[in-house]
């Protein structure tokens, strides 16, 4: 195979490892902070698409003299915002209160709140059983050779997602915050003697990793060009698995395994190029050897395995 | 103003089992008040319930002049109680100074996190040696320090320490007897729980023994030395 359709390969790779590793990065901060796994966190990531798009018709609609970069801040203001509150909102209505449970239930709470998220939207939105056209939102400027393609939209979002990725580092490492969020994550209980307030911390987690899963939504919908309703499905298992490949509850971990996901699928896409389809089938099956092989993620943290 | 802590008539219990069946106490402001007790008696359970962390069935809490039962726990922390908990409940994966400075949550000023940092490491010069090495990996003497420390820093009116002296060898027990004493002459109100019966009188004005979930004796920690109820609680 020639060497640019191989590089043209690890740049897609490249963009969907971080769309991976975003939505990941949520599912370690809840599980590090509160012991559970929030399974409707992929869909999640759709309401950011679905939002974001509200806000492009809206501004179309109203402003259609808004200038791009207006309109793409505003996009993602609108996704970050709307999925902030609901992470918010999740928390405190059915996390925190579901604490003294068996976990099964939250498992259960979550999964069906997904299922409400998603039909809500097919039910709700306009016309939203279909697929619908996401826009651009970035000028379409590109390098382009014989084969490959460099995108400066692609490149803006994998710069910005890692950004996001640094500043949820400094948060957890450097900020007060910080400190309260992996004293929770360490020992509850002592966390709350020390005077950190339990509820507040649980609602700064969920709002960063909500927001920065809305983020990972207007990601996706730009790099498809297209959502649809069903699209958290796929994004939550793939998220949650590279969260579970890099150690559930270390961020570090989940951003590696979102990129690994990613490789994996490459990988299968590259190997198996009569049946793209199968991208997926297997990097799922190399995450369930991956895990059979090492049990608590790649990332070993024998004490314990919280953020 | 009474900067006293009192528990009025305080009942706990862990599911359906009473733990503390009516118990009534003080906490005089600027002494160390001792608790005393046999295994299971329950005077951890007792501290939850000042802490909000297994909040009383009946009875309330109550510290200068203000009902704090059933507040959330930050607040309780907030009113300027500090607690070095039974167990140490160090932050194993962080390291000795973020340690400290959880101690110090609730204070906003820099300048008075700075001062009572050095306080505390100048009273632990081993801490200040480990202040980047992540506490979990510190030895058993050493994470007393850490929780005894991190209790400091709140800068609090009354602390409450729950078997501070638990798997320390004699010589770190003398030592922290030591500092109890200290922080006491600082004008801190101190509620101790302890095993070491002989030490814990000697250093405390006022003492209380539990047993089964009741307070069966109480006085002078001069009159507790020879009490019976003493003797049945440790020695059988
Ligand atoms: N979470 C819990 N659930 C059920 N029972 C509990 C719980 N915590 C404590 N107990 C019970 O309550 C009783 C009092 O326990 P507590 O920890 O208060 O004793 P203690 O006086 O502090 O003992 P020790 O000196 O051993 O620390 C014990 O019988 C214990 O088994
Ligand atoms: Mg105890």
């Amino acid at each position: 195979m020639e060497m640019e359709l191989l590089l043209q390969f690890c740049i897609n790779g490249l963009m969907l490892g971080m769309m991976y590793a975003l939505v990941a990065v949520g599912f370690t901060l809840f599980f590090g902070v509160l012991d559970v796994i929030v399974f409707s966190h992929g869909d999640t990531v759709m309401i950011g698409s679905f939002s974001g798009l509200s806000m492009y018709w809206w501004v179309n609609a109203y402003y259609p003299a808004m200038p791009a970069a207006g309109t793409a801040f505003l996009v993602v203001l609108a996704a970050v915002s709307v999925v902030v509150l609901l992470g918010m909102g999740v928390a405190d209505a059915v996390i925190v209160p579901l604490r003294k449970a068996p976990a099964l239930n939250t498992l259960l709470a979550t999964m069906m709140l997904g299922t409400v998220l998603r039909e809500s939207i097919r039910l709700f939105f306009p016309d939203g059983s279909n697929p619908h056209p996401f826009p651009g939102l970035l000028p379409d400027w590109s390098w382009r050779s014989s084969q490959l393609t460099l995108r400066f939209d692609n490149l803006a979002l994998f710069c910005s997602g890692a950004l996001i990725i640094a500043l949820v580092h400094f948060i957890i490492n450097r900020t007060r915050l910080g400190l309260a969020i992996r004293a929770v994550a360490q020992d509850e209980e002592a966390a709350k003697l020390m005077g950190v307030n339990f509820r507040l911390v649980v609602l700064a987690t969920f709002a960063m990793g909500a927001g920065v899963a809305a983020f990972a939504g207007v990601m996706n919908g730009i790099y498809y060009n297209e959502i649809t309703f069903g699209v958290g499905l796929l994004l939550g298992a793939i998220g949650f698995s590279a969260a579970v490949i890099g150690g559930l509850g270390n961020v570090f971990g989940a951003i590696l395994g979102g990129f690994i996901f990613a490789f994996l699928q490459t990988i299968g896409a590259v190997a198996m190029p009569f049946a793209a389809a199968y991208k997926d089938v297997f990097a799922f099956g190399v995450v369930i050897a991956l895990l059979a092989w090492r049990p608590t993620g790649l990332i070993a943290e024998p004490a314990s395995k919280r953020v | 103003m009474d900067e006293s802590l009192l528990f009025d008539n305080i009942h706990v219990a862990y599911d359906k089992a009473d733990v503390l069946s009516g118990v009534s106490m003080e906490v005089r402001p600027r002494t160390i008040t001792c608790l005393l007790g046999a295994n299971g008696a329950g005077k951890s359970t007792l501290i939850r319930a000042l802490f909000g962390l297994t909040p009383p069935r009946r009875g309330s809490i109550i510290f200068n002049e203000t009902d704090i039962t059933g507040l959330p726990t930050h607040r309780i922390v907030g009113m300027g109680i500090a607690c070095i908990p039974e167990g140490r409940r160090i932050f194993p994966k962080m390291t000795v100074h973020e340690n400290l400075l959880m101690g110090a949550y609730q204070e906003r000023s820099q300048a008075k996190i700075r001062s009572t940092l050095d306080r505390v490491y100048t009273l632990f010069p081993r801490l200040a040696e480990r202040r980047s090495q992540l506490a979990g990996t510190m030895s058993g003497g050493e994470q007393a320090m850490v929780s005894v420390g991190r209790g400091l820093m709140h800068e609090p009116r009354l602390i409450v320490i729950d078997e501070p002296s638990l798997g320390l060898s004699p010589a770190l027990v003398n030592e922290n007897f030591r500092i109890i004493r200290r922080i006491c002459e600082e004008g801190v109100a101190v509620f101790l729980v302890e095993q070491n019966v002989r030490q814990t009188l000697a250093i405390s004005s006022y003492g209380y023994v539990l047993s089964q979930g009741k307070v069966v004796a109480s006085g002078t920690a001069e009159s507790l030395k020879n009490d019976v109820q003493v003797q049945k609680a440790y020695f059988g």
